[in-house]
């Protein structure tokens, strides 16, 4: 060939770019703390009335859909929910619904990139079918694990019993080593602010500003360089499984390779056009959206590490043993396992036939349904 | 499977581009056994079952690197859209190449033989010559050169010598059962030198460049 094929995206030097996201990982833990440093100057009553506009805890999980889809990432809204936690604004209680909000508001992305088969019947069915069969998993995981977690806790006790092993219990405050490291740039910040004669409430809302900016500026740069480092890796994956590897080991490549991008969205919006073009099956690809739900909460698990309150690594925590309860309750027992199959196949169907309907469908479930719940219950 | 991600090894397009050296060397010896059976006295009965397996990991190494290209625009965008093109097209001609190989084999099976007949020395060169374009055709492949000059204008008297021996076959007084067996091989012979022609044009220059002054 007239060039090596695959080696048009590497105009970075491989070590030039993991620098470079080490780099990022780290402003990204700032901007984290930042936030926290802000929400804690606004004082109590700006605590108190984030507090109470989430006490409901579907008016929490319907703002979780809605910041997430805002931002298209779980990874920030999570990291910011955690921001939030650590500060104090939010407790444990309040941030578990918005997580599993986060989950179902994720799973817009792939939903949206389905859309863009819309002009091909076929492409379009099998393409809409994989985006929803994420979107059903969720909603159903949320409809069964949320009220048992209201009732007996099992999310966030598991959380905070994994929490409390790893920093100890009792304290509201925990020595964590990463927020040393970003105690410095955090300081500057606040200084810039204080050479600008910002003070108080003003001083910690610009601070949340700067760190929400940070969040989503430098996670968004993470999975980018990530994906490019790691781009050949996550081809030589979906090789591996195409048509060939059992749901395991497809739900593990969808870990690997969301944690490796840091990013959920990356992954299961790669899936869409190859569930499009028949390459992988929607029985394929399935585990693998599930294994990008577990992959994707490791990036609050960090943001918790840039965190003062041994609550913020307990929400973190619940994100993730919410994923993998999900899986175990509603992946791994098979009367449970076909139901978002069939009802995605049965979505696609009846998209195929009125497009419109699809459209209503993200809107209705993205948009219209949380911003009404968040009307009606805050 | 999993621990693929953590290994070492080909990217996507290089391992596409190893895999289809490979499947023209597949298809190379389908046509030299097919050839054998038609033109050295094989029996087609012991040679077939080599030729149609042969034939069809040649057509589950389309169909599996037809996928692996669909996962590399999914993965990277649409920055080698140009080279993908190409080996979606590649890959195609050689499938292509290993039918015609197994179409010379039915020829065989159906009763043909060249094997005592006056122009066998010219057949067994012809043959010869177009298996040496298949070895050719891979070094291209695999060597990421270009083509060498010459290479293109030798294919391209080959498909117009063997157009030459299909028209004279058309409107020969030979009885029938002497040139339609011959004008039918031929016209395989003919297919498999233009995909292998198309194949490395596709490789080498996957979508025409358009100049402006064209």
């Amino acid at each position: 060939m007239a060039r090596p094929p695959g080696t048009a995206n590497r105009q970075m030097p491989t070590g030039a770019r993991a620098a470079l996201v080490v780099a990022l990982i780290y402003l990204f833990l700032v901007g984290v703390s930042s936030l926290e440093a802000g929400i804690k100057i606004m004082g109590a009553d700006t605590q108190e009335r984030l507090f109470s506009a989430v006490s409901n805890p579907i008016a929490g999980l319907c703002v979780g859909i809605l910041g997430t889809v805002l931002v298209q990432s779980s990874s920030a809204s999570t990291s910011v929910i955690v921001g939030l936690v650590a500060s104090g604004a939010l407790g444990v209680e309040q941030a578990v619904p918005m997580v599993m909000g986060a989950n179902i508001g994720t799973t817009v992305t792939n939903t949206l990139v389905s859309l863009g088969h819309v002009r091909q019947s076929a492409e379009f069915k099998r393409a809409f079918a994989a985006a929803t069969v994420h979107d059903f998993f969720n909603v159903l995981a949320v409809s069964i694990l949320l009220p048992i977690e209201l009732i007996f806790k099992p999310i966030s006790g598991t959380a905070k019993w994994v929490s409390e092993l790893l920093v100890g219990s009792g304290g509201t405050e925990w020595k964590s080593p990463v927020k040393k490291w970003v105690k410095e740039p955090v300081g500057w910040l606040k200084d810039m602010w204080d050479q600008f004669g910002a003070s108080g409430n003003v001083k910690g809302a610009l601070m949340v500003a700067t760190g929400l900016a940070i969040v989503l500026v430098a996670l968004a740069l993470v999975t980018r360089n990530m994906k490019a480092l790691v781009a050949a890796r996550i081809e030589r994956s979906l090789n591996a499984i195409l048509g060939k590897a059992g749901g395991l080991v497809a739900l593990v490549v969808g870990i690997v390779v969301t944690i490796a991008v840091q990013s959920s969205s990356i992954t299961t919006s790669i899936l869409i056009p190859l569930s499009a073009a028949g390459v992988l099956t929607l029985r394929n690809a399935y585990p693998v959206t599930l294994g990008a739900n577990v992959g994707t909460t490791i990036t609050a698990l960090l943001a918790a590490l840039a965190a003062s309150s041994p609550d913020s690594l307990t929400v973190a925590l619940a994100h993730t043993t919410f994923n993998i309860i999900g899986i175990l309750s509603l992946y791994a027992l098979p009367f449970f396992r076909d139901v978002p199959v069939i009802a995605a196949t049965a979505m696609a169907e009846i998209a195929v036939r009125r497009r419109v309907l699809a459209v209503c469908y993200v809107v209705g479930l993205f948009i219209v349904a949380p911003l009404v719940g968040v009307a009606i219950l805050r | 499977m999993v621990l693929s991600f953590f290994r070492a090894g080909d990217t996507g397009l290089d391992h596409v581009v190893t895999r289809s050296v490979a499947m023209v060397s597949d298809a190379r010896h389908s046509f030299d056994l097919a050839c054998t059976a038609l033109l050295s006295g094989a029996q087609p009965k012991s040679i077939a079952d080599d030729v149609r397996e042969t034939d069809l990991r040649i057509n589950a190494n389309e169909q599996q690197l037809r996928g692996e290209l669909a996962v590399h625009i999914s993965v990277h965008g649409p920055n080698d859209i140009g080279e993908v093109i190409g080996l979606i097209l590649l890959l195609k001609k050689i499938e292509r190449v290993g039918d015609h190989a197994k179409n010379i084999l039915d020829l065989a099976e159906s009763g043909v033989s060249f094997t005592n007949e006056p122009d066998i020395d010219e057949l067994l060169e012809e043959r010869r010559a177009v298996s040496g374009f298949f070895a050719e055709a891979s070094e291209i492949l695999a060597e990421h050169d270009g083509i060498p000059e010459g290479f293109r204008d030798r294919l391209d008297q080959m498909i117009d010598q063997i157009q030459g021996r299909i028209d004279g076959y058309m409107t020969s007084d030979e009885p029938g059962h002497q040139v339609v067996p011959r004008a039918v091989y031929h016209r395989y012979l003919k297919r498999i030198v233009a995909n292998l022609n198309s194949a490395v044009l596709a490789a080498t220059e996957p979508v025409r460049v358009i100049d402006q002054a064209d």
